[in-house]
């Protein structure tokens, strides 16, 4: 799972103290730390520079969230995180899901796919790009409808873990 | 006129192409990279597509993915503003073959005038003044060097797929001459994919002075005065200005006819410029021809009034130019002083980063072209233009005070990142600069 701690400001913006840098350096070396050191990644995590206060909070628990905001408070926040693997785009272009018109879609909700397997065309400047999926899973859901314009990076299938007794 | 227009850049100048169509009711798309998602034109444009990945040849130099994006978002025309793919005739050529309109001279004519020994033909053809020295590309080292011997040394050794101040060197004796030759050739094979090199006579203590022109696609033309480039460091421009301190007027003014001239004779399209070197007997000697919009286009705007972008659109669009060269009138002085991400006292080295604080500089006749907002993130990816800081006055002296003025208010604050204000003030303040006695030499003067 790849994470990526964001720093953000409060909602009142400080006006740049000049000990910024160097809080701004502590709260990522610690944050970098606590997830580095955290066997399962957390879904959430609050560092909190003024008092000196850490919460994590994971997805089986309900999720820690503190409300009081003091004005030099700055908060590492996770990234938005798919739920789940998804299959993204790798240019800008339009999605097809069948290889032809009117052909059966390459694949559907529900089915097991394997690294490399070709799930769906993003066609760009007439060039019909395959679109593979780069790990094993099973086909949760399909977010683009066939035909429609994507973007590059923009999620196209989310994937499910392998089914179990399939795997074994 | 278009309805939707794809602004196929970044930074400042995606912004500034922005504003020209949002005057004139043109809906905007925004293309970027994922680095880029956070960008101040992406969120001030009507439409925005992620193209690619960070690194520029995946994203904003990827023609595929900007022509894809502009037929998904229905724009009529890209504007390619500078750098990137402005001057690539082979994307114009695309753009051509899907019916979307290029805002840029044809691809034909951009090809001879992009290639620096064909434009130097096209201009001999043309009636202008050239520097002694090579038309065609050189054959081999050994006429190379009978070339430059005949020329007499210093030379300049030059790729002729080059720009933006790359792939040249200067020899100085006949001997060094061979292995300059050389490296010179490996350098534009790597840095442009062509090792063709061609040679001129190298000017110690030119004035790099350009000519602002601008063409119709009804055979009208016209220049709108020159701009003065001589404050640059390693062929980087830092300082441009208008009119160029010191020259006479009936010279620029025969820079401009000839700049003209080289226009309608290879069928230009648009905003172009048209680069020359005057000596210190003011000769002039045509250099290239920039077939794009280029950064220092906002002192020419402030004493002609003219919205250049708004012009290139006009024109792309197919309506006649609606100046004639008797409207256009030069008034007052500009400077433009480009702020970079960049600390002088460590070699310019890039400093990218958070901004924590981010305050341009605002008030009479200053004006400020930039994609910096507080808590913008400068990225690595790019390159270092944070903002162009543009003063106007009636005359040279007073411009230079405001410039200094604006510069003194400008504040930029982050971990790590400093600017080149302080720098550029320095040049201002400088009594070479202020007697407009300067020349491309001034920068390694005053960090000499």
């Amino acid at each position: 799972m790849s994470y990526r701690p964001r720093a953000v400001h409060d909602d009142e913006r400080v006006e740049a103290p000049a000990d910024l840098d160097a809080a701004l350096a502590s709260v990522r070396r610690t944050a970098a730390e606590l997830l580095a050191s955290s066997p399962v990644p957390p879904a959430t995590l609050n560092v909190r520079a003024g008092d000196v206060s850490v919460e994590m909070g994971w997805a089986t628990g309900e999720a820690v969230a503190t409300t009081t905001a003091a004005p030099t408070r700055l908060t590492v926040v996770p990234a938005p995180e798919p739920t789940g693997e998804t299959i993204n785009a790798a240019t800008v272009g339009v999605f097809y899901r069948a290889p032809s018109p009117g052909a059966p879609p390459f694949v559907v909700e529900g089915d097991e796919v394997g690294r490399g397997q070709q799930v769906a065309i993003v066609e760009a400047m007439k060039l019909m790009l395959p679109v593979e999926a780069d790990k094993a899973g099973r086909i949760a859901e399909v977010l683009v409808a066939d035909g429609e314009a994507v973007e590059y990076g923009q999620p196209l299938f989310r994937l499910a873990a392998a089914d179990q007794q399939k795997a074994a | 006129m278009f309805e939707t227009i794809l602004i196929a850049n970044r930074g400042e100048i995606a912004v500034r192409v922005l504003r020209a169509c949002r005057e004139l009711g043109i809906r905007t798309v925004a293309v970027h990279s994922t680095e880029d998602r956070d960008s101040a034109v992406v969120r001030m444009a009507d439409q925005s597509v992620q193209i690619g990945p960070a690194p520029a040849k995946r994203s904003y130099l990827n023609a595929a993915a900007v022509i894809e994006a502009a037929k998904q978002s229905g724009a009529q025309a890209i504007h390619p503003g500078y750098g990137f793919l402005s001057e690539d005739a082979d994307f114009a050529e695309v753009c051509e073959a899907n019916g979307i309109t290029f805002i840029g001279p044809p691809p034909a004519v951009m090809a001879r005038l992009g290639d620096k020994t064909s434009a130097r033909a096209a201009m001999t053809e043309a009636g202008l003044p050239l520097l002694p020295g090579s038309v065609e590309p050189l054959a081999d080292a050994e006429s190379a060097k009978r070339l430059a011997d005949s020329i007499g040394y210093p030379v300049i050794i030059k790729a002729a797929a080059g720009g933006g101040g790359r792939g040249m060197s200067i020899v100085h004796e006949a001997d060094e001459f061979a292995r300059t030759y050389q490296q010179t050739k490996a350098t534009a094979l790597q840095l442009f994919g062509d090792g063709r090199v061609y040679v001129e006579r190298y000017l110690a203590s030119a004035r790099h002075v350009e000519i602002q022109v601008l063409a119709d696609q009804h055979g009208n033309a016209i220049h709108l005065g020159e701009r003065d480039c001589s404050v640059q460091r390693r062929h980087q421009k830092l300082v441009e200005e208008t009119p160029a301190p010191g020259l006479p007027k009936e010279l620029t003014e025969r820079m401009g006819a000839a700049a003209v001239q080289g226009a309608l004779a290879t069928g230009y399209v648009g905003a172009g410029t048209f680069e020359f070197l005057v000596d210190t007997e003011n000769d002039f000697y045509f250099m290239e021809v920039n077939c794009r919009i280029q950064v220092e286009h906002p002192v020419t705007e402030m004493v002609t009034g003219i919205d250049l972008i708004a012009e290139q659109l006009r024109v792309a669009a197919g309506e006649p130019l609606r100046l004639r060269q008797e409207d256009v009138r030069l008034d007052g002085a500009a400077i433009e002083c480009r702020v970079n991400v960049e600390d002088p006292r460590r070699d310019f080295a890039p400093t990218p980063g958070l901004l924590t604080r981010f305050v341009p500089p605002g008030g009479p006749f200053v004006r400020v072209d930039t994609h910096g907002f507080t808590g913008y993130k400068v990225p690595a990816a790019y390159d270092s233009l944070l903002a162009k800081v543009i003063a106007w006055a009636p005359d040279r002296p007073t411009a230079i005070a405001r410039m200094r003025r604006a510069l003194a208010e400008f504040g930029v604050e982050g971990p790590g990142v400093h600017t080149t204000c302080e720098f550029l003030d320095q040049v201002m303040a400088d009594a070479e600069f202020a007697e407009g006695k300067h020349d491309t030499g001034l920068v390694a003067r005053l960090l000499g």
